[in-house]
């Protein structure tokens, strides 16, 4: 049997880790019940697997631009000039039409009492909401509003993972899993493309309706992004936290 | 022993029902300290009042029943190693000038929002989670309060609205600042959020 030789450098290596580490756990043990508790890890949504974060730093930075020097003053405009029951009405008359968006999000996972809420909202406030102008829907105990579910979500329920963090041009923060969930919103929303019901319109008029949309859902999406990168030490590591933290919430639910 | 049997289910019932009640104070005290930084701002008579006087006064409020410190700790995490005293105590103080900025300024042209609290579950004896739900201009927001119990007594250490936790964001946050930047720039960088009026002031591609 090879007797190892005793090795002056490596064992003044040893000893030197040795120290070091003692040193560590001493610091470490030091703490007090209350820095324990601060220095505790908060979130695993603080590891967001983002490679592209330098090409998403620029769209977040270019998206910031066009939300706050062009969106903004047009949705000002808007709010300005539009009484806010007519300003309410067109956003409900919006969000009413993408029920079969919420309806696919539901029965894609499953969830057929969300599938029956969303069916019996739609068609309460269809009719007796004049046209998802008013939301009547509200008022019942049966169908009162819940969390709306779409196609990212039910694929997360089939166990596909989020994929890289993107910010998209204009629509803002995604990542893989939800940019493929929006392409199936998309295939299932009847005033979107590939299966539009407006197809036969004009140009002019599907871009008009597209354009009023957007910005009848806005006020209160520009009003909210205000307030996060009005208290955002870094706004772009905020958004990626906040929007992951809040995907990942809506696929626990 | 039937009669040592009823001691020791008058004593489980006393302890039981103390720390059932204490648990009730510290959602009543969290309810008290809601209304009372809302009525700073909602009152009659407010109209004239300044920006700044309403956040000093709902930080009075707020400072007479919890300990700001706690909750902007967490958010720092371990870079508070980062930082030395004078830079620790400046930071404090600009973060908690910023949430109370952001409170106020986030609900001005708003009608009094309704706070409702819901469950309350006590996850260990010192810690434990206050769900409550508030409206506010026709819209439900769901909000949890984490309550922990540190040295200063129980304080809050985190805020999560709609999945979103408040520390976890901020943490994020500084995170990401103390792997490029340093302490100084950090206090540089809550003085111009804090003198900011208009966010869209240094907007550009």
């Amino acid at each position: 049997m090879k007797i190892q030789k005793f090795n002056p450098i490596t064992w003044l290596a040893a000893l030197a880790s040795l120290i070091c580490a003692s040193a560590l756990s001493a610091q470490v043990t030091n703490l007090t019940e209350d820095e324990s508790f601060f220095y505790e890890d908060v979130s695993p949504a603080n590891d967001v697997f983002d490679p592209l974060e330098a090409i998403n730093r620029y769209t977040f930075q270019f998206n910031d631009f066009v939300y706050l020097k062009v969106f903004d003053p047009l949705v000002a405009g808007y709010t300005a000039i539009t009484p806010d029951p007519v300003e309410r009405g067109a956003s409900n008359f919006f969000q009413n039409l993408r029920y079969p968006v919420r309806l696919a999000g539901n029965l894609l996972q499953g969830r057929l009492k969300g599938a029956w809420v969303e069916t019996g909202r739609f068609a309460i406030n269809s009719t007796v909401g004049l046209a998802g102008i008013l939301r009547p829907a509200d008022t019942m105990e049966a169908f009162a509003p819940i969390k709306p579910e779409d196609v990212g979500q039910a694929l997360a329920s089939w166990g596909i993972g989020e994929g890289p963090y993107l910010v998209l041009p204009l629509l803002g923060p995604s990542n893989l899993r939800d940019l493929g969930g929006l392409v199936g919103d998309r295939a299932v929303n009847p005033l979107k493309e590939p299966y539009s019901v407006i197809s036969h319109w004009n140009w002019e008029w599907q871009l008009a309706l597209t354009g009023t949309e957007l910005i009848a859902r806005s006020p209160s999406m520009m009003e909210q992004y205000k307030s996060f990168k009005g208290t955002a030490i870094d706004p772009y590591s905020s958004m990626r936290n906040g929007y992951t933290q809040f995907r990942r919430g809506a696929v626990e639910e | 022993m039937l009669h040592n049997f009823y001691k020791v289910m008058l004593c489980a019932w006393l302890v039981g029902g103390s720390s059932a009640s204490a648990e009730q104070l510290q959602a009543d005290k969290l309810l008290a300290t809601i209304n009372a930084s809302l009525d700073v701002i909602y009152a009659e008579g407010t109209s004239g009042v300044s920006d700044q006087e309403k956040q000093s006064q709902v930080r009075q409020k707020v400072e007479a029943n919890y300990d700001l410190d706690v909750i902007i700790r967490r958010a720092i995490g371990r870079n508070w190693q980062l930082m030395d005293d004078g830079e620790r105590t400046q930071v404090l103080e600009l973060v908690k000038q910023l949430v109370l900025k952001a409170y106020v300024n986030g609900l001005k042209g708003k009608t009094r929002p309704e706070v409702t609290l819901g469950k309350l579950v006590v996850i260990t004896d010192k810690r434990m989670e206050i769900e409550s739900t508030v409206v506010l201009d026709g819209k439900t927001y769901y909000v949890l309060y984490r309550l922990g119990r540190v040295s200063s007594g129980w304080q809050i250490y985190d805020i999560v609205a709609e999945n979103v936790s408040v520390v976890s964001n901020y943490r994020e946050q500084l995170d990401d600042h103390f792997r490029r930047g340093n302490a100084a720039e950090l206090i540089a960088r809550l003085q111009e959020i804090l003198e900011k009026e208009d966010i869209d002031e240094d907007t550009k591609i």
